[in-house]
């Protein structure tokens, strides 16, 4: 496909009335927002500062309202805005990364309801994405596609003019075939998880990341680490939220409200009395790489970061997650694990010898 | 799609007052529809512009559908709480968590460890001992407060008596007092443990450390010692992270019932 071509598709969509979200270049920085006419249409190839995230998870969302006295209401708001309501949503351009994290989000909120909604209405363009600098992860390669939930995927390599195009579901295909574009392959999902599971990469990290627990870089990193929650928020992979009630004091109605948290804030872990769990930067910066690097992939099978380098590039102390990945793959951990395993298995076989 | 959300209504039909701070609340789903739950489990109440917090159901299951929550005035969903009163309306969802390893725990002595509110949630074990709905040999309970009227359900120590042992201590002895004097961890050194019993204990954060500690000098079997986890919950089903162990563990989901061996390692969880 050329570059002519992904115009024309582009305004092939918007005549379908498809909401287009791509990202844009605008004042040196690559955000994302809707497109409205495609002439002005260009494929920016940069990883957006801000993640595809919010249109996935957005950052407050209505659960439900509340109607009369009743304590609980059966009433899910579903009032969307008009225009969006009939129309489904294209996530054009997302990157790898971006894939990669919609893959986990799929999992974590595999049975919430609003999530599910959103996802049936949104339509994936991927898009290979230019090596990164900041970034740690595997490289690019074709075969990690089968993984990633998409419609249509377009691959740009630097020694090729024109788009290689991939399809990743029927709704991809059939919306290349009424656009007149025929020359696609199509790759059939064959699950989020890879079938040697997690990276050697991230197996070892699981270890070394709870070994690291107490140690000099998190004391360090405590006492760098503003608490700010920046990372938090261009993080493709966060997901915490809270759930409170949004009294609104002119209509007397409340609405059950979900909304984006930070493990950072303070009052993260604060229990009724003013107890708390993570009480210093330490504990809850700790608390963080925990998540993505222990926790994640062992609930999920699936790495907890997807290597965007997003929280390295916000961040005001200037921590950056690969040079902390590094410092805690560097450093010397007895090897435990494989000594308490070895003792186990072999009291087990004592044991059944009995 | 089933929403996870949503909450169901129930009345309050009766309200026993414990203390100034604590009462406890008898609810009954409405619709006459059956809430089921495994004694331990908790449930998320709702109550409309005030929001939502985990409770411990405080009563074993019952044929009435009724269930009892317990609860201390401390926050702001609790001041409202307090405020309602018998026929008003909350709503709940759950139930939530894993509750008490029955069947592991069963024919076994039981030793029941509390600290001030901490008696409430692990009262559906103490009606099931007096229910004889599951056998278990012999039973004993420790239970500290700060002064005697901190003391929860004291109108049923008569009856809880005739199944278990009851062993009382009080930071602030009132002029009437009979009982001990001191922290929890001195009633170990007054009162013999029962034989290789297994230990269920809730109370503060803070009670767990030194309790377990007594215990350890006591040579209790680690595997037998299990503690109920307070922190603070949102979503109830393990997503929202407010409720986490660091290194693996939800209190919402794998707790709040925890052995100890399982979460020793973990920082910060005792």
């Amino acid at each position: 496909m050329t570059s002519s071509d992904l115009k024309r598709f582009v305004q092939y969509l918007l005549d379908k009335n498809y909401i287009i979200y791509a990202p844009v270049k605008k004042q040196g920085r690559v955000l994302i927002e809707q497109i409205s006419d495609s002439r002005n249409f260009t494929l920016v190839k940069e990883r957006p500062l801000y993640p595809f995230k919010k249109y996935l998870l957005p950052p407050k969302q209505a659960l439900f309202n509340f109607s009369e006295n009743n304590g609980s209401e059966n009433n899910p708001d579903r009032s969307r805005d008009e225009k969006s309501a009939a129309n489904m949503r294209v996530l054009f351009g997302i990157t790898v990364f971006d894939l990669r994290a919609v893959a986990l989000l799929s999992q974590v909120f595999e049975k919430d309801s609003y999530f599910q909604d959103i996802i049936s209405r949104t339509i994936f363009i991927g898009q290979s994405p230019v090596p990164e600098e900041t970034t740690f992860y595997e490289k690019y390669e074709e075969n990690i596609l089968e993984h990633f939930k998409f419609d249509i995927f377009i691959e740009s390599r630097s020694d090729q003019k024109n788009f290689r195009i991939f399809t990743g579901s029927k709704h991809g295909q059939r919306m290349l075939n009424d656009f007149g574009y025929a020359d696609f392959e199509h790759i059939e999902y064959a699950g989020p998880i890879p079938e040697e599971g997690l990276s050697k990469f991230h197996k070892k990290l699981v270890g070394k990341v709870k070994l690291s627990y107490g140690s000099k870089i998190w004391k360090d990193l405590g006492k760098r680490c503003l608490g700010c929650d920046k990372c938090t928020l261009v993080c493709p992979t966060c997901f915490c939220f809270k759930i409170y009630d949004e009294n609104n004091p002119l209509t007397d109605s409340v609405r059950r409200t979900r909304e984006w948290d930070s493990c950072f804030n303070s009052e993260f872990s604060e229990i009724a009395g003013g107890a708390k769990f993570l009480k210093t930067i330490q504990d809850r910066i700790y608390n963080w790489y925990d998540h993505k690097f222990v926790r994640i992939p062992r609930e999920y099978n699936l790495p907890g970061c997807v290597g965007c380098g997003r929280c390295s590039e916000v961040c005001p102390a200037g921590i950056n997650i690969k040079e902390v990945v590094g410092q805690i793959l560097k450093k010397k951990t007895p090897n435990i694990i494989n000594i308490a395993s070895r003792t186990k298995k072999s009291t087990k076989k004592r044991r059944i010898k009995k | 799609m089933r929403n996870l959300y949503l909450t169901q209504t129930a009345t309050i039909v009766d309200i026993k007052s414990q203390n100034s701070m604590v009462r406890v609340f008898v609810l009954k789903p409405e619709n006459g529809k059956l809430f089921n739950y495994w004694p331990g489990q908790f449930i998320n109440l709702s109550i409309k512009g005030f929001g939502e917090a985990p409770f411990a159901v405080c009563s074993a299951p019952s044929k009435t559908g009724e269930f009892q929550i317990c609860a201390q005035k401390k926050g702001v969903l609790t001041g409202k709480l307090f405020a309602l009163s018998m026929g008003d309306k909350v709503g709940f969802r759950g139930p939530y968590g894993n509750g008490f390893p029955l069947s592991k725990i069963a024919k076994r002595n039981l030793t029941l460890i509390a600290g001030g509110v901490g008696l409430a949630p692990l009262r559906p074990l103490i009606q099931l001992i007096r229910s004889r709905s599951f056998e278990f040999g012999k039973i004993q309970l420790f239970c500290g407060a700060r002064e005697k009227q901190m003391l929860l359900f004291q109108n049923e120590y008569d009856a809880w008596q005739k199944h278990l042992q009851i062993n009382l201590t009080l930071d602030i002895a009132s002029e009437n007092w009979k009982g001990n004097v001191g922290l929890i961890t001195d009633l170990f050194d007054k009162i013999k443990l029962v034989k290789n019993p297994v230990l269920i204990m809730c109370g503060p954060a803070i009670m767990y450390p030194a309790v377990i500690k007594k215990l350890k000098q006591k040579k209790v079997t680690e595997k037998d010692i299990y503690v109920l986890l307070e922190r603070r919950m949102h979503c109830g089903i393990g997503i929202c992270q407010h409720c986490v162990l660091v290194n693996g563990k939800y209190v919402c989901k794998d707790g709040p019932v925890f052995n100890y061996a399982e979460i020793k390692n973990s920082p910060g969880a005792i």
